[in-house]
């Protein structure tokens, strides 16, 4: 009898072990970042690991803004651009899964066909003609413009959503339907509580978007008005060829910045994905 | 997805059909329809006034009205030169007195086609509201003559929140998709047909149509570098394997990792899922270009590798012949690196969405499969894993699809760091290690070579087509939509 | 015939439209003139500064100037992009200057010539104030495109003089015999068009930028001084060859400067302050050391790079965008780069001034000057040649295969030459 505990508990050990190597594994880059942002030495450190001299200089430095590194005001602006690309794109999303999932129409296929015809064009080829509708529109150099590039064609993505809402009991809709549900308020009050976890997938991953981009976010704010950028274009930049050696630890201390509050924000909206499931109807 | 239900022939048959009973209703509407549903064709409210639904009277005329001032005020503009692409050159003079340039009216090959264009769709567009408009004034027409209820305004809007509440949640998203992707999609297309190149530069230059000679000249046909043809082969060969080994890895890492987290011998699953995630909080482009920093000839493992030996024991037994490990910028090296570089970074989402979906994992048919003593591995394949792949199933064709036009993690770790050694190869400003989309993309920021760079840019499309008919026929058979509901 | 007959109206002209001129322009002055100017990062501040002080000399004009982040050596793809959202004043480096005026992107200098007379000046006096070279590479079909503002944007040979004597560096050979005595090594970019041209531009080879935008290269034969091109690529391998030799990845030379390997390298200004910090009081610099040559030492050569202010050809108030850009490349300018940035000027009286020739790397560029040479290549050079030097650079050809380096020369010339599609 006690052995058989003690092989479970060996088993258990050896489990967890695994997942803390690969954890390691998986962090040894980021404690890199961590501590190259608090060296001293304002270039790369190539020679060790950890920083020879520890200091807080990159973050000071941060937030006392220079010509170059405006790091407040990118943070700022940043999280204005990814709170409207959030509530737009997972609007979006949702809007078109359900669509998709749940309801039945005439066009349902066709769209569904161009959705998946659309996907398979390479999208950087078409980011000058992305730039000059935006220019005829007069939204280069705006937030709103950025807003647009990242959140119009945002339902495209609905795939993943839309496997979600497929597994979500069909049954359970036809009852509300009968009971003279609306179809908005089955897809506000029974099919989106139903699916949380996929809500949460698709709020983070599109508040992510802004953070991510340099790429379309250097076409459009290209008025060279370092006050105005995103934090991925400012961080972009320190890594110029005349600039890295003085800005890399900065550069290394804006990236741990921007990741805490999405760090953070995982975290709590992890709490939500197990709780969504768990008390959800699923399971009934 | 509807092609995975049928066969391409049978889509595109439908497809035919549908069109067919589209302006079949058109033309029964038109014949068989009173004065005012005839008087509809010309003015759009005519209709709704006669059935006496007058705030819709109002809409349409005014959408009417929009369309024809978008017509002679817009489009007009440019539409007539869409056939030359424009042809005044532009000209100024220094105007002393005022310290300004004066233009001339000069033409922008460029605006020309993308507000053409522009102009086809909502033409495409205002003529389909046109045709289902009259259509619907026929249709009320019927219900007078049957003495049936016509709906009020108010009742219109109420049954958009009911059996029309697809086309309140498509609207918007649609003419999102509209304006910032298929209009550039299809502006992408047209260029493959002009000479749109250095040479050719709007707004000083004008550019114009060329028909089919980018193509022939992609294909062998003269006029490019001799090494193109070589270079092309080989960066799509590249595409291909990196876009299979992108996707399965992170795909099949990503549910191993959940599966291990959400194992119920594991301990403080949720911290541990927490780590993996401050991977994915990192920003691309910090944790690649940092990567990047982390291998590269003179960085930091570099240096450790060294200290301890590994890159002299590599160099004895001819692994490497330089005095780093080149980790980043050697073919082979790269290729390896790369692939790994992306399960680093892909496998925590894989793992968020496998973790996700198997939470939702129906319990009842886990229930009565233990109940029948299944082992935990029989109920991995014949449950877990079937319903893993019908969910998340067609998120894997276009995961391949997307890594295919993978460009941040190709472009972060390559970029500046990677030289070919192969002078053919550079002959034709390609490396080893880019993409087709990485390579287009240097050539369109580098050499403004945008003619080829469509026409590549079709080809591209044309392979990720060809291989989503090709999944979605054979990877995914018969209609499971409704399996699990 | 033409050209006589403009020298002799033009004067006359200007006579006449100065002494109207005064008037109108000031009837005008109630609007506000609105301009940007692009300018590198690490400049902000002295451009706004100036830019203040621009306004300041024209009081009975209204300015409203803003100033934007566009790094010299980026700004030709940003420029390019959207040339009519593009700033109307921007600096260049000046390899980018052809691809600029065939995309209209600069302002034909020659036509706007009378704005200058607002500041009192012709754009002879301008030509006439910064070295030739610059005017030169300024120029296109004769005609001025960019008023020139650096001279510094070319390499040398910085050193330890603590470790290595002024013999050493005179020649590769000694230099690396003197670096592997010290357990130090050499570093040099060879992964750049830009860096390893050197070697051939020393032997008297020569490229060249052809009207149709192709480039002409004669590397893969024989040079006017009556050098192969095999030669060349010999003596380049001896060096690479040479344990005490670090090839570094263009870009990273000061990574390693300061990671304190390296004994010696050759980069350019921007790397003078981290030099200086890691070699302390060794911190020298020099002109590039002589390489061998079958059984000769030539002196290396390099490439003379200028950097230049120009405005933007859809310009609209381009006027006053000329009169900025000029204003910003002046004498007084140049000293002020010169004073708060460390800039090489062009202009001649800021570079005899004391202060300048007494600086260590600018030294040390003047007296590269008469070995360096404007690079004159089109678009299609950098890749094949940012190849050809890695392969120089990871030995993948031998020193004793003279049919492998022919082949690799053969190629290069093949890739570089190609008519642009």
């Amino acid at each position: 009898m006690k052995k058989m505990k003690d092989s479970r508990t060996s088993s258990i050990v050896l489990h967890n072990l695994l997942i803390a190597v690969l954890a390691f594994i998986w962090l040894i880059p980021i404690i890199w970042l961590l501590c190259t942002s608090f060296s001293s030495y304002p270039g790369m450190n190539t020679s060790t690991f950890f920083p020879a001299k520890w200091s807080l200089t990159a973050y000071q430095k941060l937030f006392h803004p220079d010509s170059v590194a405006q790091f407040p005001q990118w943070f700022l602006n940043t999280f204005i651009i990814a709170c409207f690309t959030c509530a737009i794109s997972t609007m979006f999303v949702l809007m078109v899964a359900y669509a998709t999932s749940v309801m039945r129409f005439k066009m349902r296929k066709p769209l569904m066909n161009m959705a998946v015809i659309l996907n398979l064009f390479p999208g950087m080829l078409s980011m000058i003609a992305v730039y000059f509708t935006l220019k005829s529109f007069n939204l280069t150099n705006s937030y709103a413009g950025l807003i647009m590039v990242y959140s119009a064609s945002s339902g495209l993505g609905y795939l993943i959503a839309k496997g979600f809402f497929d597994t979500v009991p069909r049954a359970l809709c036809e009852a509300a339907r009968i009971d003279g549900c609306s179809e908005a308020r089955i897809f506000f009050q029974m099919v989106l509580p139903m699916s949380r976890p996929i809500v949460v997938y698709t709020v983070i991953s599109s508040f992510l978007v802004p953070w991510m981009d340099f790429v379309y976010a250097k076409m459009i704010l290209n008025a060279g008005i370092s006050s105005k950028y995103t934090v991925a274009i400012g961080l972009y930049k320190m890594l110029d060829k005349s600039l890295i050696n003085n800005y890399f630890t900065q550069f290394c201390a804006g990236g741990v910045l921007v990741s805490v509050p999405i760090s953070i924000l995982f975290m709590i909206m992890q709490k939500f994905y197990v709780e969504g499931i768990t008390g959800g109807a699923v399971k009934g | 997805m509807a092609a995975q239900e049928k066969t391409t022939a049978a889509v595109i048959g439908g497809f035919f059909k549908a069109i067919g009973a589209f302006f079949a209703d058109f033309g029964t509407a038109v014949a068989k329809g009173d004065a005012f549903v005839k008087l509809s064709l010309v003015w759009m409210g005519a209709g709704y006034v006669k059935r006496k639904q007058y705030v819709k009277a109002v809409l349409m005329t005014l959408l009417e009205i929009a369309v024809i001032l978008f017509t002679v005020k817009f489009a007009m503009q440019y539409v007539p030169k869409f056939g030359s692409l424009g042809t005044i050159k532009m000209e100024k003079v220094f105007n002393m007195k005022t310290m300004k340039s004066e233009f001339n009216d000069y033409d922008n090959s460029f605006t020309i086609l993308l507000f053409s264009l522009f102009s086809f769709v909502v033409w495409f567009a205002a003529v389909i509201v046109w045709i289902k408009n009259v259509v619907n004034v026929y249709e009320l027409q019927k219900l007078e003559e049957a003495g049936k209820h016509i709906n009020t305004f108010k009742e219109d809007l109420r049954s958009l929140t009911e059996e029309k509440f697809h086309i309140t949640l498509l609207t918007l998203p649609v003419l999102g998709v509209v304006v910032f992707t298929l209009i550039p999609i299809l502006l992408l297309i047209f260029v493959a047909f002009t000479n749109y190149d250095q040479q050719h530069m709007p707004p000083t230059e004008l550019f114009s149509w060329v028909g089919f000679n980018n193509f022939v000249s992609l294909f062998g046909g003269g006029g490019l570098t001799s090494t193109f043809g070589y270079a092309f082969v080989r960066v799509l060969g590249w595409t291909l394997v990196w876009a299979f080994f992108a996707t399965f890895t992170t795909y099949i890492g990503g549910i191993l990792l959940s599966l291990l987290l959400n194992n119920k011998k594991t301990r403080l699953p949720k911290m541990w899922r927490t780590l993996f995630i401050v991977t994915i909080a990192v920003p691309q482009f910090v944790s690649l270009l940092l990567v990047r920093n982390f291998f590269s000839n003179g960085g930091i493992v570099n240096t450790i590798c060294s200290n301890i030996g590994l890159t002299g024991f590599l160099r004895s037994i001819g692994l490497v012949s330089t005095s780093y490990i080149p980790f980043l910028s050697a073919p082979g090296w790269a290729h390896v690196m790369i692939i790994l570089i992306n399960i680093w970074i892909g496998v925590p989402y894989q793992m968020l969405i496998a973790t996700g979906v198997l939470m939702n994992l129906p319990s009842d048919q886990l229930e009565s499969a233990r109940v029948d003593g299944a082992t935990n591995f029989q109920i991995f394949r014949k449950i877990t894993m079937p319903y893993l792949l019908f969910v998340t199933g067609p998120a894997l064709v276009t995961d391949f699809v997307k890594n295919i036009n993978n460009f941040n993690v190709i472009y972060l770790l390559t970029q500046d760091v990677y030289t070919t050694t192969n002078q053919a190869m550079a002959n034709s400003q390609a490396k080893e290690v880019d993409l087709l989309v990485t390579w287009l993309f240097r050539l369109t920021q580098d050499y403004y070579n945008y003619k080829m760079a469509s026409a590549i840019g079709i080809i591209v499309f044309i392979i990720c087509a060809a291989f989503t008919l090709f999944a979605f026929n054979r990877m995914i058979k018969g209609d499971k939509e409704g399996t699990y509901q | 015939m033409k050209k006589v007959v403009k020298k002799v109206i033009a004067p006359a002209l200007a006579v006449a439209m100065a002494a109207s001129c005064t008037v109108c322009v000031n009837a005008e002055a109630d609007e506000t003139i609105k301009l940007t100017v692009w300018g590198a990062e690490e400049d902000q501040n002295l451009l706004k500064e100036l830019t203040d002080k621009f306004q300041e000399a024209y009081p009975d004009q209204t300015f409203d100037i803003q100033i934007g982040v566009e790094s010299e050596s980026t700004a030709k793809d940003t420029v390019l992009t959207d040339v009519e959202a593009a700033a109307d004043v921007f600096s260049f480096a000046d390899d980018q200057l052809a691809d600029l005026v065939k995309a209209g992107a600069l302002l034909k200098l020659d036509d706007y010539a009378d704005a200058l007379q607002l500041a009192g000046k012709t754009l002879d006096d301008v030509k006439a104030a910064n070295v030739d070279g610059s005017v030169e590479a300024a120029s296109l079909d004769g005609s001025l495109y960019a008023f020139p503002r650096a001279a510094d944007n070319g390499y040398f040979l910085y050193y330890d003089s603590s470790v290595l004597t002024e013999e050493d560096v005179a020649s590769w050979d000694s230099l690396l015999a003197a670096a592997d005595k010290a357990g130090k090594k050499v570093g040099m970019t060879l992964a750049s068009g830009w860096y390893n041209a050197s070697f051939f531009y020393g032997a008297g080879f020569t490229t060249g930028l052809n009207d149709d935008g192709t480039t002409s290269i004669d590397w893969n034969g024989t040079s006017a001084d009556g050098y192969t091109g095999v030669d060349v690529v010999k003596g380049m391998l001896e060096i690479t060859g040479n344990p005490a030799f670090m090839a570094i990845a263009d870009g990273d030379i000061s990574n390693q400067l300061a990671s304190g390997n390296l004994v010696a390298c050759v980069s350019g200004t921007w790397d003078g302050a981290t030099a200086q910090e890691v070699y302390g009081d060794g911190y020298a610099a020099t002109k590039l050391p002589t390489f061998t040559v079958g059984d000769a030492q030539v002196q290396q050569g390099s490439v003379a790079g200028y950097k230049f202010i120009g405005v933007n050809g859809y310009s609209e108030n381009s006027g006053w965008a000329v009169l900025l850009a000029e204003y910003l490349t002046n004498e007084e300018s140049q000293q002020a780069f010169f004073d708060q940035r460390e800039s090489g000027p062009s202009n001649k009286n800021v570079a005899a001034s004391d202060s300048v020739k007494e600086n260590v790397a600018l030294g040390a560029l003047a007296q590269q000057a008469e070995f360096a040479q404007a690079q004159k290549v089109g678009g299609k050079y950098w890749d094949p040649a940012q190849t050809f030097g890695e392969l120089i650079a990871q030995g993948t050809l031998s020193v004793d295969d003279d049919a492998a380096i022919q082949e690799a020369l053969d190629n290069l010339v093949d890739g570089v030459s190609a008519p642009l599609e």
